[in-house]
């Protein structure tokens, strides 16, 4: 944790002289240097995965929404390919939830076209939304329902044949794993079960598209894993369309990552390539026995090693940190430099740098404190409590 | 077609399973029945002043006590139906869901209705307990059920569109009271002024309208008035509800 936000620092650090001039928004050169590594990027990735995902199940081009005087969603496109699991990452405020009721038809664009499964919401809406399975931000529920019952009416409203709504309502309850709670009135449920009841709701009908808004929100971390196991195991089934601002979620259950802020797109692609893209440092730890000049003696010409950030002895340890190159295979050329020298290796594990980093550097604008005031501005559509994640996900490789 | 239903049937089990549902349909009861305790009392003992009044046709129209409570309970009723949903944000759930505008605002229409129904089977009662002390003439029943159908079609309607335009249930209340005050000030405004005018307000009066039922007449400018005013108030219900699109 601390290392990454050591890695966020650094990249603010390393990144601010680039962005002098101006913020993400105003200065043309900032914006355009990394607009124009996602426009790479993007471009080698639609080689690279070629028809995998034959059709594009979400299709957003050239979206906007204004609100009054702001302009919450700005122009957003991106694509979501059938089967994918794809994450929808932004900071409070950025307009993910605004985004996601334009592609549900809750809301109508200012400007631009969203398509579901090739129907224009605009034009079929209702065409459209039979399409979709919807959790919306918060889980709004009728609190004197019980939660069976209330399954029964979404079933029913969605069109679920009569005959099958029962099946239905238990493979949901099943899935969101609130089949417990099936008989209980939903104003009594706590927040987690209420989440869930939710999440049976947007599976209920057993939609082809999966949209969720948050939907780890005030759940345990028991719940957590559930709920993104049950996510990951649609890959391929279901296309699901989740929004968080959660990053070991994304990292645990998303193939592909759309990051915006304010309002803009920013970022695109798959979170370990994003993490090459734009993650900063990419670092080798290690802890050895030796002394400290036998060590500095061994890493002096290793292939991939671009620096040794810190090497020291304690005790009849040495520890060190070393910067390589994120292309090479540099831990393994560490590994055989040391073995080589006769020299004992207790432990080697390789830093990546976090998907926290990438957030960082693409979500960190020069006036944050005119973000901080929008975020307040928008306060009541996207209101929630960062939700400290306790499991740490940061990927890491132990040789 | 069947997602009207379905909306309508859970707004009406969602009612009957609140607290609200008993208080209201049990001060109902009340009223009515001191109203129609008053007036077979009253025409108890002065039967020769009553003329062609029966205690019946004052209870379904005759008096205040009749327009009175409406405007209390017309608003309690339909206030949460649309203001509810967006208040608490599961208008967003409603909505997309594959249904239409269009049967989201006839569902909620629905269960009022059925509200409306349920305030005046009580009744049912009186006319009971009146026929087994004298003569009732079923037909003239009948048309005041008529009547009392048709002010209910126009009221929720009334009431539906009040809750579709307000964020907030007690502005939706306040709106539908107002409104329908107007409305029972204006057909008064027939015993004030004159020639057209007058004619104007007879037409828009709830009261001559009730008055003309609760003696068996059934007048079908009266119904056409009462439909043309609830297609009206769901057509705008329904555009209501469509413009949020829009809107911030």
């Amino acid at each position: 944790m601390a290392f990454n936000t050591w890695v966020v620092t650094c990249a603010a650090v390393i990144h601010r002289p680039r962005r002098s001039g101006g913020g993400i928004h105003s200065g043309p050169r900032g914006l355009s240097m990394s607009l124009r590594r996602v426009q790479a990027w993007t471009k080698r990735a639609s080689t690279k995965r070629p028809r995998q995902f034959g059709c594009h199940v979400i299709e957003v081009s050239g979206l906007s929404k204004r609100y009054a005087s702001r302009l919450a969603v700005d122009e957003i496109s991106f694509s979501v390919g059938e089967g994918e699991v794809v994450g929808f990452l932004g900071p409070n405020g950025a307009g993910k939830s605004t985004t996601l009721r334009m592609i549900t038809g809750f809301l109508a664009p200012s400007r631009g076209q969203v398509k579901v499964a090739g129907i224009d919401v605009d034009v079929d809406p209702i065409g459209a939304r039979r399409m979709i399975g919807y959790m919306p931000e918060g889980v709004p529920l009728y609190p004197e329902m019980r939660v069976a019952e209330y399954l029964r009416y979404r079933a029913a409203l969605k069109g679920v044949p009569r005959r099958e709504v029962s099946s239905a309502v238990e493979r949901s309850l099943d899935q969101a794993a609130v089949d417990d709670a099936a008989d209980r009135i939903i104003g009594q449920l706590s927040k987690g079960y209420r989440q869930r009841v939710g999440l049976a709701d947007a599976l209920v009908a057993d939609p082809p598209i999966v949209i969720l808004d948050e939907p780890s929100s005030g759940l345990d971390p028991n719940q957590i894993r559930q709920v993104r196991e049950l996510l990951r195991g649609f890959a391929g089934q279901k296309t699901v369309f989740v929004s968080t601002h959660i990053l070991p979620e994304v990292e645990a259950i998303c193939e592909r990552v759309v990051i915006i802020h304010e309002g803009k797109k920013v970022g695109e692609g798959a979170p370990h390539e994003l993490r090459q893209q734009f993650g900063g440092r990419h670092l080798v730890r290690l802890v050895g026995r030796g002394s400290l000049e036998a060590f500095r003696r061994a890493l002096a010409d290793v292939e991939g090693l671009r620096e040794i950030v810190a090497l020291e002895a304690e005790a009849d340890r040495v520890r060190g940190t070393l910067e390589v190159d994120p292309n090479s295979d540099a831990s393994e050329h560490v590994f055989t430099a040391v073995a080589a020298a006769g020299l004992l290796l207790r432990e080697l594990h390789v830093e990546e740098a976090s998907l926290e980093a990438v957030f960082g550097e693409l979500t960190t604008s020069e006036e944050q404190a005119d973000a901080g005031a929008d975020v307040d501005a928008d306060a009541d559509v996207e209101e929630r409590d960062p939700g400290g994640d306790p499991e740490d996900d940061s990927p890491e490789e132990s040789v | 077609m069947r997602s009207t239903f379905v909306i309508a049937s859970r707004e009406v089990r969602s009612f009957f399973a609140s607290p609200m549902a008993y208080v209201v349909l049990m001060v109902w009861t009340l009223w009515s029945g001191l109203s129609y305790y008053f007036f077979a009392s009253l025409y108890a003992m002065n039967g020769s002043q009553a003329g062609t009044d029966t205690p019946l046709s004052s209870f379904f129209g005759g008096t205040i006590l009749f327009f009175l409570p409406q405007l209390v309970f017309v608003p309690v009723l339909t206030m949460r139906l649309l203001a509810d949903e967006r208040r608490s944000g599961s208008l967003e759930l409603l909505l997309t869901a594959p249904v239409s505008e269009v049967s989201v605002v006839l569902g909620k229409y629905l269960a009022a209705m059925v509200f409306w129904v349920a305030l005046w089977l009580p009744s049912l009662l009186y006319v009971w307990i009146t026929s087994r002390f004298g003569a009732v003439d079923m037909g003239t029943v009948a048309a005041s059920y008529v009547g009392i159908l048709g002010i209910g079609v126009y009221n929720m309607a009334i009431g539906l569109l009040a809750s579709a335009l307000a964020r907030n249930q007690m502005i939706a209340a306040v709106m539908t009271f107002f409104f329908l005050g107007g409305l029972f000030l204006l057909g008064i405004g027939q015993y004030v002024f004159m020639d057209a005018t007058r004619d104007i307000l007879a037409y828009l009066s709830v009261w001559s309208h009730m008055q003309d039922f609760s003696k068996g007449i059934v007048d079908s400018r009266d119904l056409v008035y009462d439909g043309s005013i609830a297609v009206l108030a769901l057509f705008l219900s329904v555009r209501a509800l469509a413009a949020r699109r829009d809107a911030a």
